[in-house]
């Protein structure tokens, strides 16, 4: 069996979190927090902190297994089959949006000529040999693909900074601590949609961890929430600086807007589409681990595996992305699946394992 | 073998062959002007476009191309235009908006600019500039220069700020300024000129401009023109909305002074508090300018240091004097139009929120008498080459 590195875990483990949350992030915080949304991006991502630990304890009670194959352990198998065909199912259908999202941006705002159809086939050519060169490729390609990602948006981040507006941050906290609850309860389930791709990956784990291989993994998880965290909070801030805050809800992509508007000494202009490049990186990653998740959840439930499941699995995403090719009926979705299945099924089911664990350990000492 | 020939495919796939356009069949789009339409519920778009110029003596010549259509939408002013020409326009390279005078008195031309803030070709860091009179004269316009008249008010705003004398509004700024709800926008005004309106020129035609100039300022509510700034309000504006890069300043006519001073600003700063003004919560600006004296009018005599030293020292209470009453003409119009176009309830909601909350429900009512107190420091850092002008004698001088 395949295995990664504690490093690899940190930066896949970011490369997941991160995905293409840098593009929704500012309208979602701002739409509910106001002008203070930016606050709550980093403790709204904390929460996967918490939660990464307790997949962690889990991996080292029961190594070398996964989380579903946990639950059927804990919960007994009918139970653990059913979670395990919610999991199936939500990851599945959340991955296929996340490919139907590859079409909506690039039509929307660099290839209006191009058939949506390309886009989803093309990224699901990569999005498939991805996954069929296995998890250590894909690890590999994660740390290839977060560095650049990482360089790109401090960039457009440094680069925008022309482009602030006087005073638009302020003031502060003038609405008190209750938008910035509400903010944190929205980035929450990008936070779970990271815990779901941890959940099949601690099968990938060591299968026997010293203590300081388990200190190094869980070091990095709260190193790839902090800076996810702290990346995204900064770009939401600059959207806020820029834009204002109504402006920031109103605007579906804003990060590419700002990468619209960036001008370097009056030569460089609208380097949006260097953002497309970066940004389909991290889409295909996000839809990459979605895929990884189905293809685990089909062979721990079902015992399904092999090309013939792959290509079914890929097909599956493909049919939902063509279900979903008007782009604000997808964003909609996008939200709904985020806010509505991911949040509460990985909040109960996480919490609800790792408690029954606790509870059987002291039990049977 | 196998992943190879997928990675090939899905490089194909994603080269985006389907929607290329050739660089020379594209029109880049430099300036677009909307005015009213004759019919109701339509507009009058002028596209500026620019065209290579053949037998250029350098590849960046352009010849202007412009034209006018009455279209209910952008879009269908484009597809009209698409039928005369065989470029494909390009949004991108738009760099100049200018809304016609009728246009902005009629309101509603939001309408019209959604299209740019919609549309990824267009950026947001287009200029937004209201003509005086009708937006398809000013680009129209046959510049002495040979300019387009677009690119010559791209010009003239990217160089403003050496004079800091009008706003520089672009589109992202308006969207953000109407995003507040309570600041009321501005946006720089262009007007052409003819000889002898306040400018002497050897005109091409008879009787036609053969310059822009851009002056003074229009407030909205909204997207509804309501008044024009003089130019020393809109001067007034910038001092207070610390605008100010660089300025050119005299103090001729401000005093009864014989001695008169000129300079640019080297560095301005506009601070705001709230605090208690003659017993109720008001705004304060402290304003402070660094100015370099280039000119010294009406000396009469030599001074010695100590002398010059006194004069440039009642030069810093005369050029602050100048400051202030820009300033008070942009807030006395303020007051007279009760519209927030200094976005003061912005200063306050930003410094004190707490207050803003129990005033902002009738803020617009509150304008006219909001207090409001001004303080500007002017320092003088040196004042050129020398130090006394040169003197004439005077008769019976040189007897003594």
């Amino acid at each position: 069996m395949e295995r990664i590195s504690q490093h690899q875990f940190m930066t896949l483990g970011a490369a997941v979190l991160m995905g293409t949350t840098f593009f929704p992030i500012a309208s979602v915080v701002t739409g509910v927090g106001g002008r203070d949304g930016w606050m709550s991006v980093l403790p709204g991502f904390a929460v996967g902190i918490p939660y990464g630990l307790m997949v962690l304890s889990l991996v080292k009670r029961y190594p070398g297994k996964n989380l579903l194959q946990i639950s059927e352990t804990l919960f007994g198998k009918w139970i653990g089959k059913v979670i395990g065909v919610l999991y199936i199912l939500i990851t599945g259908y959340f991955g296929g949006l996340l490919l139907g999202q590859v079409g909506d941006i690039y039509q929307a705002s660099a290839m209006p000529l191009t058939p949506i159809s390309v886009f989803y086939l093309g990224g699901m050519l990569v999005v498939f040999c991805l996954v069929w060169s296995g998890i250590e490729v894909f690890a590999r390609f994660s740390e290839v693909v977060f560095s650049v990602t990482v360089i790109a948006l401090l960039l457009e981040v440094g680069l925008s900074i022309p482009r602030i507006e006087q005073g638009e941050l302020f003031p502060i906290l003038s609405e008190g601590f209750k938008p910035l609850f509400w903010g944190g309860i929205k980035v929450v389930p990008f936070a779970m949609e990271y815990i779901l791709f941890l959940a099949g990956l601690a099968a990938f784990l060591p299968s026997s961890m010293s203590n300081q291989a388990m200190g190094q993994l869980k070091a990095g998880v709260w190193r790839a929430v902090l800076v996810v965290g702290i990346l995204n909070t900064l770009v939401t801030l600059m959207q806020i600086l820029v834009f204002g805050p109504t402006e920031t809800i109103r605007l579906v992509y804003g990060l590419l807007v700002l990468g619209n508007i960036v001008e370097v000494s009056r030569t460089i202009a609208g380097v949006e589409t260097l953002f497309l490049g970066v940004w389909l990186g991290a889409l295909v990653i996000k839809v990459s681990a979605f895929y990884f998740t189905v293809l685990w959840g089909l062979e721990t439930v079902f015992s399904l595996q092999g090309l013939k499941w792959n290509l079914a699995v890929g097909i599956v995403f493909l049919g939902i992305a063509f279900m979903f090719t008007r782009g604000h009926s997808l964003i909609q979705e996008i939200g709904f699946v985020d806010n509505y299945l991911i949040f509460p099924f990985a909040a109960v089911w996480i919490l609800a394992l790792w408690g029954v664990a606790i509870w059987k350990k002291r039990t049977s000492t | 073998m196998g992943l190879g020939v997928i990675l090939v495919a899905s490089i194909l796939c994603l080269t985006g062959c389907w929607g290329k356009r050739e660089v020379e069949e594209l029109a880049p789009l430099i300036g677009v002007g909307f005015d009213l339409g004759e019919k109701p519920g339509t507009f009058l778009i002028t596209h500026q476009y620019s065209v290579p110029k053949k037998g250029g003596s350098t590849g960046s010549e352009i010849e202007d191309r412009t034209f006018s259509i009455e279209a209910s939408s952008a879009r269908e002013s484009i597809e009209k235009i698409s039928k005369v020409t065989f470029r494909s326009p390009f949004m991108g390279s738009l760099k100049v908006m200018v809304i016609g005078e009728d246009l902005a008195k009629a309101g509603d031309f939001n309408d019209i600019l959604d299209f740019a803030q919609r549309f990824a070709e267009f950026r947001r860091s287009m200029y937004l500039v209201l003509a005086k009179g009708k937006a398809q004269d000013i680009l129209n316009t046959k510049l002495r220069s040979g300019l387009l008249p677009a690119m010559a008010i791209k010009n003239t705003i990217e160089g403003g700020d050496e004079i800091s004398c009008f706003p520089t509004v672009r589109l992202g700024h308006y969207l953000t300024i109407l995003g507040t709800k309570i600041t009321a926008p501005i946006l720089p005004v262009v007007e052409s000129v003819k000889s002898g309106e306040g400018l002497e020129y050897k005109a091409k035609g008879n009787d036609e401009a053969g310059e822009i100039r851009l002056q003074g300022a229009g407030v909205l509510r909204g997207d509804h023109f309501i008044d024009f700034l003089s130019n020393e309000e809109t001067k007034g504006y910038m001092w207070l909305e610390n605008d100010v890069l660089h300025r050119l300043i005299s103090t001729v006519g401000i005093e009864e002074d014989k001695v008169n001073f000129a300079g640019h600003v080297l560095k301005s700063k506009t601070k705001y508090k709230v605090q208690d003004i003659d017993g109720t919560i008001g705004l304060h600006y402290q304003i402070k300018a660094s100015i370099a004296v280039d000119e010294v009018l009406g000396v009469k005599k030599q001074f010695s240091n100590p002398e010059w030293l006194e004069l440039m020292k009642g030069a810093e209470k005369s050029l602050a004097k100048v400051i202030e009453k820009e300033c008070k003409l942009s807030i006395k119009k303020e007051r007279e139009l009760g519209l927030d176009f200094l976005g003061i309830g912005r200063h306050i909601e930003q410094k004190n929120p707490k207050y803003w909350k129990t005033i902002k429900d009738d803020w617009e009512g509150k304008i006219a008498d909001f207090p409001l107190s001004l303080d500007v420091q002017v320092v003088i850092h040196h004042s050129g080459m020398s130090g006394s002008s040169a003197t004439t004698n005077s008769p019976g001088e040189g007897q003594e």
